[in-house]
Order: C-alpha cells, then structure tokens, then sequence
C-alpha cells in the first residue's frame, strides 16, 4: 500500500513536471556577402568608363568544402555545370538564393545564414551563381528578369579616347560555381563561432575587355570569367595575425 | 486526465493479494503480461536507453540517447479485463553533426491501455489466454519551441503530441515451467506537434520463457516493428519507415512476494529502415509491486 502511495505521488509528480530544455552551441560559420561600393562609373584597366544602370547576381548557393575533399571539388568545377533548381540547406551549405542589387551596395556586408559543420578541416568556399527561383530572397517584381540570370548588367561604356558610347548588355544565365581556398585552413575541434566573407568586387569585372575590339560575346564571356575571378573568402583576422 | 490516471489506484487501494499465488500459476510476469484476476493491482516503474543515428554522419546526422522512466499501474476489476496508464518522464540528448547538444527533460505522452481476455481454455490457472488489446496515447508532452516560439522537429520533443488510438491482439501460454508470449499492436498516429504525422506502426512480439526456479525466468524472443513513412508539413521524412527486428534477452527475479524485478536487453538484429536511420541496443530495466 505504501509503495502503491508512493508510485501514485511519483506518476503525479512525473505528469506535472516542468519540462526544461537546454542547448549548446556548436561549430558556427556566419557567412556573409559583401559587395563592394559601387561608384558612380568604374574605370577598367584599358581606360574605358563603364556607367551601370543595373548590375545584378543571384548567389544560390554557398558551401564549406573540406581540405580533403578540394581536389575533388575542382575536379566538379572542370566538368559542366549543372542546373539545380533549388539547393538543399545542410550543415555545410546554404541553399537560399539570394538576389543581390550591386547597384545598392555600400560595401556593408549582407548576412547570408550561418553553417553549422562538424569538426575537421576546411579549406575553402564553393559559391553557385544560378537564375533565381520564386522562393529568391531580394526577389521583387523590378527584378523579376534574374529569374532567367545569374548575372545581369546593362549600362554603356564610353571610350574616353574616341568618346564613342555604346550600349553594355550582359545577361548571363549559365550556373556559375566558383570555389576560393581562404588563406588559412580552418580547423574545427570544439564549438566555436567563425565567419567567412565572400567579397564580390563588380569594378573589376570589366578589365582586360577591348569594347572597341572585341564582338558582345567576347566581351560576355570575358565578363563571365573576370565574375569568378572577382569573388573572394576572407577570414576574420586570426589572433596570431593581431 | 490526471484523475483518470490515478482512478485505477484508488479504486483498487484495499484489495491486496499475492499475484502470482493468487491467478494458479507461478509465471513471473512483467505488467502487460500477466493473467487478469479480479481486484489484481499491479504498479511498476521501469528505466529505458535507447539510441538512434538519423542522417549522414558528415553532412545532417543527429544523434539521440534517450533514457524514459515509465511508472505504470495495472487493476483488474474482472478476471477477464485489464486497464493500464503508463507516465513516462523523458530525458533526451539530441546531437548534432557539429558538435551543439539539446538537452531535454519533459514528461512523455500518457497512455491508456484495455487488455480483454476473449478466450481461455478454463477459468482457474488457464494455460491458454487470447486478448484483445485497444488503447490511446494522450498528447500529454509538453512542445518544445525555438526562439521565436516555432515548435522544434520531433527529435527533439518528449512525444508526438497527437492522439495516437492502440489496436491489438495476444496470445499466451503458461506451462510450468515454460510460457510462451506472442502479441500483435499497431499504434495509429494523428496530426502532432510541428504539423508532423508519424506513419503508422505495426509492432510483433514472440517471446519464450524458460522458469527453472519460483523466482527466476529467463526470456529470449524477437521484437519486429514495420513503420511507415512519416511526413513533416506534408513533406516526406526521408529517414523514416522501413522495418527492423530485434533480439531480445531478459531476466526475471523475485526478491519479494510482492516485488518483481526484471531486466531485459534488446539488440537490433536486422535493420532495413528506410533513408539513413540506425537504431542501437534498447535497455530496459524495472520494478513491478503487486498490490
């Protein structure tokens, strides 16, 4: 009877138990982009004066690649491209496109999410340009057209030694991946809070083009190729830098 | 619901007997288990580990070690019914692939159990019971929400929170000193927390029972269990459904007249769940107090 009393209480109190939850934190990398200020015109390396109207890139994708699974990962860059309509978020990437005004930015970096990898090491960043879709965050009905691009730029270069403009049209809707080693490993044992940039420098995706010379596919494809080019993965200053 | 939960006990509180002298037959049996016998009141606190490895260990896995402590009460009010609630108090340890812990303690969803003897081969000691088992899980665990108040995905809450109906049925033998326990349940879940549906669960269970002394038993059966898929906001759960079966091994001890311990070990034999799912070895260790 007693031990009866006694299962009685312990079922009462079991079914009236606060519950209680606690979290701990594990590895975090914050990852955010962040466009460079965008002047008034950008003036390339041939002394041509681009003047952009719009300038736009969806990133669909963003991925921590391990030290030991690089060489592979370059190996993917190397075979085509494939369209993916809409990437999965995992702990090591994120798949929520985002659509990028370059004509807005002032430099500050836009928060893209945060990774949550498992320990070991990671040697670089994998980021995917592709067309964006409906569920594009910095999708809106003035930009309804990166549905179909990647990248798009129109605007008009001058050429300040004839003074000749013409019109500068760049709609480029391949998959762009483009993966970037950061000057340091880093190497993940314990929870802890990182965080990467990927820096997007849109004056320099106009060097190295003859407008003059080169066709307006010539010149798409070399802007494609100086895209790639212009994106980096900075660290944060590691502590033995300071 | 709490009075609900307790009414078995009160009802019960003067009757007393000797449970194994006073069914005619001395098979040690867990609650669940045994021969209804009128006024029979059975109370019983059990410990149960678990572990579960759900998705890629590199990329979305998540880790699970649950530890349950079940206090249960059985009353008889015929020698052909018994009514059993179980409370169980949870405690669960989600980890993720890198490295964050979730911590929880909450009570467990409460569940009500009818089991009816249907046939036995006679009235006094039968050797030969057959039972019809009905039964319901109450959404009594509490829901676990983020920081913005969204509930968090099951693996991280005490139970489904849905009214889940059990149906079933038993067959068992008693021939001193062997038994035999065999029982089919199928749990049929509803709509729970974080718009989840949990697939429909068909549970078997053989087990033998070998007595060679009043006051031990050794077991050995086969635990199967099929699932069905689970869905999440209409969405299916890649790494839920399939089927698995396990081993299991146990003791039964009988330190008291009144008090039966017993100690069982399952241990997953064939897995074929579905998605990337692992179930480990399930422990169970209990007291039943007979009334």
């Amino acid at each position: 009877m007693r031990f009866s009393l006694l299962i009685t209480a312990a079922m009462l109190c079991a079914a009236s138990l606060p519950h209680c939850i606690r979290v701990t934190d594990g590895i975090e990398v914050d990852v955010a982009y962040q466009p460079a200020a965008t002047p008034a015109q950008v003036r390339t390396d041939m002394g041509y004066r681009v003047h952009l109207d719009r300038a736009l890139i969806v990133i669909g994708q963003v991925e921590l690649l391990r030290c030991d699974n690089f060489v592979l990962n370059w190996w993917e860059i190397v075979a085509p491209a494939r369209a993916r309509a809409h990437e999965f978020t995992t702990p090591t990437s994120l798949g929520v496109p985002l659509v990028i005004d370059l004509m807005e930015s002032s430099g500050v970096p836009l928060f893209a999410g945060t990774l949550r990898p498992p320990p070991g090491e990671y040697c670089g960043i994998r980021v995917v340009g592709m067309p964006a879709d409906q569920d594009a965050e910095g999708l809106t009905d003035a930009n309804l057209d990166m549905m179909e691009h990647s990248v798009l730029i129109t605007g008009r270069v001058e050429d300040p030694a004839s003074g000749d403009v013409v019109p500068l049209i760049a709609g480029i809707w391949e998959v762009l991946e483009c993966e970037m080693l950061f000057d340091r490993p880093l190497v993940f044992d314990g929870p802890v809070l990182e965080s990467v940039n990927v820096q997007i420098d849109h004056t320099k995706w106009f060097d190295g083009i003859d407008f003059a010379l080169q066709s307006p596919d010539a010149v798409q494809q070399l802007i494609t190729e100086n895209i790639r080019s212009s994106l980096q993965a900075v660290l944060p200053l590691a502590e033995t830098d300071l | 619901m709490i009075a609900a939960l307790f009414a078995p006990l009160w009802v019960a509180a003067g009757a007393s007997a000797c449970g194994t002298c006073s069914v005619g037959d001395p098979t040690l049996t867990i609650v669940g288990f045994e021969q209804p016998q009128g006024q029979r009141v059975r109370t019983s606190g059990t410990l149960r580990y678990r572990n579960d490895r759900i998705g890629d260990p590199q990329v979305d896995g998540l880790q699970l070690a649950e530890q349950r402590m079940e206090l249960a009460g059985a009353y008889s009010p015929t020698d052909r019914w018994t009514l059993s609630l179980m409370m169980p108090l949870v405690h669960r340890l989600v980890s993720a692939v890198n490295l964050a812990e979730a911590d929880i303690w909450a009570p467990g969803d409460l569940e009500l159990r009818a089991r009816a003897v249907v046939w036995r081969d006679r009235k006094f000691a039968p050797r030969h019971l057959v039972s019809l088992i009905g039964g319901l899980e109450f959404p009594t665990s509490s829901i676990e929400r983020d920081a913005d108040g969204v509930p968090l995905p099951l693996e991280f809450q005490a139970g489904t929170g849905s009214w889940d109906p059990i149906a079933g049925a038993s067959y068992t033998m008693f021939s001193d000193p062997w038994s035999l326990y065999v029982s089919s349940t199928a749990i049929f879940p509803t709509q729970g927390t974080a718009d989840t549906k949990v697939g429909i669960s068909f549970r078997q269970t053989a087990l033998g029972q070998f007595q060679p002394w009043h006051f031990l038993a050794f077991q050995v059966g086969v635990e199967f269990r099929v699932d069905q898929p689970g869905y999440i906001q209409g969405v299916r759960d890649p790494n839920t459904g399939g089927n698995i079966t396990y081993g299991t091994f146990g003791l039964i001890g009988l330190p008291h007249d009144k008090v039966l311990l017993h100690f069982t070990t399952a241990i997953p034999m064939i897995q074929r769940l579905d998605g990337q799912h692992v179930e480990g070895l399930a422990i169970t260790a209990g007291l039943v107090y007979e009334i």
